[in-house]
């Protein structure tokens, strides 16, 4: 049996699992949609260069979201369950089980982000051509892998009670510090001070160079720094967590 | 014979607890073995290290030839979950489908589910079967991939009688032209399913041989009576001798049955009433 099948077979029984959950899908998959058309349409409604750069914000809220929940929760809660159990006793290494749920995370981004930007187009005048689409999609896909090492770290650092209010804490904070529910310009002062520091922040930027012709090196620099970080995070974590139960 | 499972004098401790202090035993082609013991014995970590979940701290084991943690080697182990822990949301059909997908050469997932009793049940979501149900869809699960050795940890824990007596018959059929090794506290059920039994008691492997073995070497006769100090248990071959024994020492006793002694006596006296 390939490893590729195998990786199709586990992202599929994934997500019929969480699709059957509507709690699950309405908080990742419409929420973001959900808050875009509450708090950013009234002011990118009129605006071109404020509706490009609201709608893709609510994308990077969108995906940096999958990534806390489907990673850091769900990672944190199933560790410990017999189902988890029975699958490292099946034939599937552990390289299958992590990139069906890499596979599942990014068709819940995918879900999520389109959402949020088939609205925008829908009821803003946002102003992207295929070919800046297409780039926002790529940078989207490079920006989401510092997030998803960061939700896999706290899935392993996290206890399963833990992980809700910390997945929950970090998304809306580093929501508003990196200026997704808001240009960062209209930040406090002191919060526009740490903003360009977080990686939601960086996140942003860089799909942000897109519309606005910035240079996207510097965000991107930002987002390898905290790739590596959290890679090493989320390693140390496996690593304990193995060491912890299956030494 | 193929030795399909080896445990050379394996060893495990967690922290304060000795586990596994020196186990022996395999499993070879064709039999069906039943470890057997008291909670706590160390049956369960010695599966979790037959199936490589855990790591042994001194000695082998070698699983149809190679580590427990080869992927090689486990497609050709089929296992049950712990306490029928599904996702909720899966229906058993997909589970089972799910399972199959990873042999090479399993067995039709319809055709498992039917003989497992599970037919009309492959349209239901896991968090509606009930507890004999989804031990029913455990125990096919290990079976789909038409595994050489089929390892059941406690595959009827928590069943009523007429269910689990059900269950062994599937196990058996199933079992055919293939090992399997499981765990139990039921003697009852180590007599019915196995053809060898290992008694694992605190760590260590008491006995490894046949059920009626079990029985010879630790008496065909149970007498109980009732001491002073409480009731008394002894498995003997020669229960005549035993009571003349007894009456000539002039110890007071009350009560006293003599019978043909179960699995569950030879036990008992064997790991002095630790059950």
């Amino acid at each position: 049996m390939s490893a590729l099948v195998l990786t199709r077979e586990h992202a599929r029984t994934l997500l019929l699992d969480l699709f059957r959950t509507p709690s699950y899908v309405v908080w990742t998959i419409v929420f973001p949609a959900m808050f875009f058309t509450l708090f950013d349409m009234p002011y990118a409604r009129h605006d071109p260069a404020v509706a490009d750069g609201a709608t893709l914000a609510f994308v990077v809220w969108a995906i940096a979201g999958v990534c806390f929940y489907q990673f850091g929760v769900g990672i944190a809660q199933e560790r410990g369950r017999p189902w988890e159990r029975y699958l490292r006793t099946l034939p599937a290494s552990a390289g299958v089980r992590f990139g069906a749920r890499i596979a599942g995370a990014a068709a819940f981004a995918c879900a999520a982000a389109a959402l949020v930007a088939l609205l925008a187009r829908l009821t803003t005048p946002v102003d992207l051509s295929p070919l800046q689409w297409l780039t926002i999609a790529a940078y989207a896909a490079m920006g989401g892998i510092p997030f998803v090492l960061f939700g896999i770290a706290l899935g392993y650092w996290c206890s399963p009670r833990a992980a809700v209010p910390v997945a929950t804490a970090l998304n809306l904070l580093l929501a508003y510090g990196g200026g997704l529910w808001m240009p960062p310009a209209d930040l406090p002062q002191i919060v526009r001070h740490v903003s360009p520091f977080l990686p939601t922040r960086a996140f942003a930027d860089l799909l942000w160079s897109v519309p606005y012709g910035t240079n996207p090196l510097p965000a991107l620099a930002v987002l390898l720094a905290y790739a590596l970080a959290f890679g090493a995070l989320a390693t140390r974590g496996y690593r304990r967590d193995e060491g912890k139960r299956y030494a | 014979m193929t030795v399909l499972l080896q445990f050379d004098d394996v060893f495990k401790r967690y922290s304060a607890v000795t586990a596994l202090a020196g186990v022996s035993f395999a499993v070879e082609r064709g039999e069906i073995v039943a470890v057997l013991g008291p909670n706590g014995a160390g049956k369960t970590t010695a599966l979790e290290i037959a199936l490589g979940l855990r790591v042994p701290d001194a000695g082998r084991v070698r699983l149809l030839g190679e580590s427990p943690r080869s992927t090689q080697a486990r497609k050709r182990v089929g296992v049950t979950p712990q306490e029928s822990g599904f996702p909720d949301a899966l229906r058993a059909g997909e589970i089972l489908r799910f399972a199959a997908a990873h042999y090479p050469n399993p067995q039709d997932p319809a055709a498992v589910a039917e003989r497992f009793g599970l037919g009309d049940l492959l349209g239901r979501r896991a968090g509606e079967l009930s507890g004999g149900q989804s031990r029913r869809l455990a125990l096919a699960l290990a079976f789909v991939g038409r595994p050489e050795l089929v390892v059941l940890d406690e595959p009827t824990t928590g069943l009523d009688v007429e269910s689990r007596r059900r269950l062994w018959d599937v196990v058996r059929d199933s079992a055919r032209d293939r090992s399997v090794l499981f765990t139990t506290h039921y003697l009852e059920e180590a007599a019915a399913l196995a053809t060898r039994v290992v008694v694992l008691d605190r760590g260590r492997v008491l006995f490894d041989g046949t059920p009626s073995s079990l029985r010879e070497r630790f008496g065909s006769r149970s007498v109980r009576y009732e001491a002073p100090g409480g009731p008394v248990l002894v498995t003997t071959d020669d229960a005549d001798e035993f009571v003349r024994e007894l009456v000539r020492s002039g110890a007071p006793f009350t009560g006293l049955e003599v019978g043909r002694a179960s699995l569950e006596e030879a036990f008992l006296s064997m790991t002095g009433g630790s059950k």
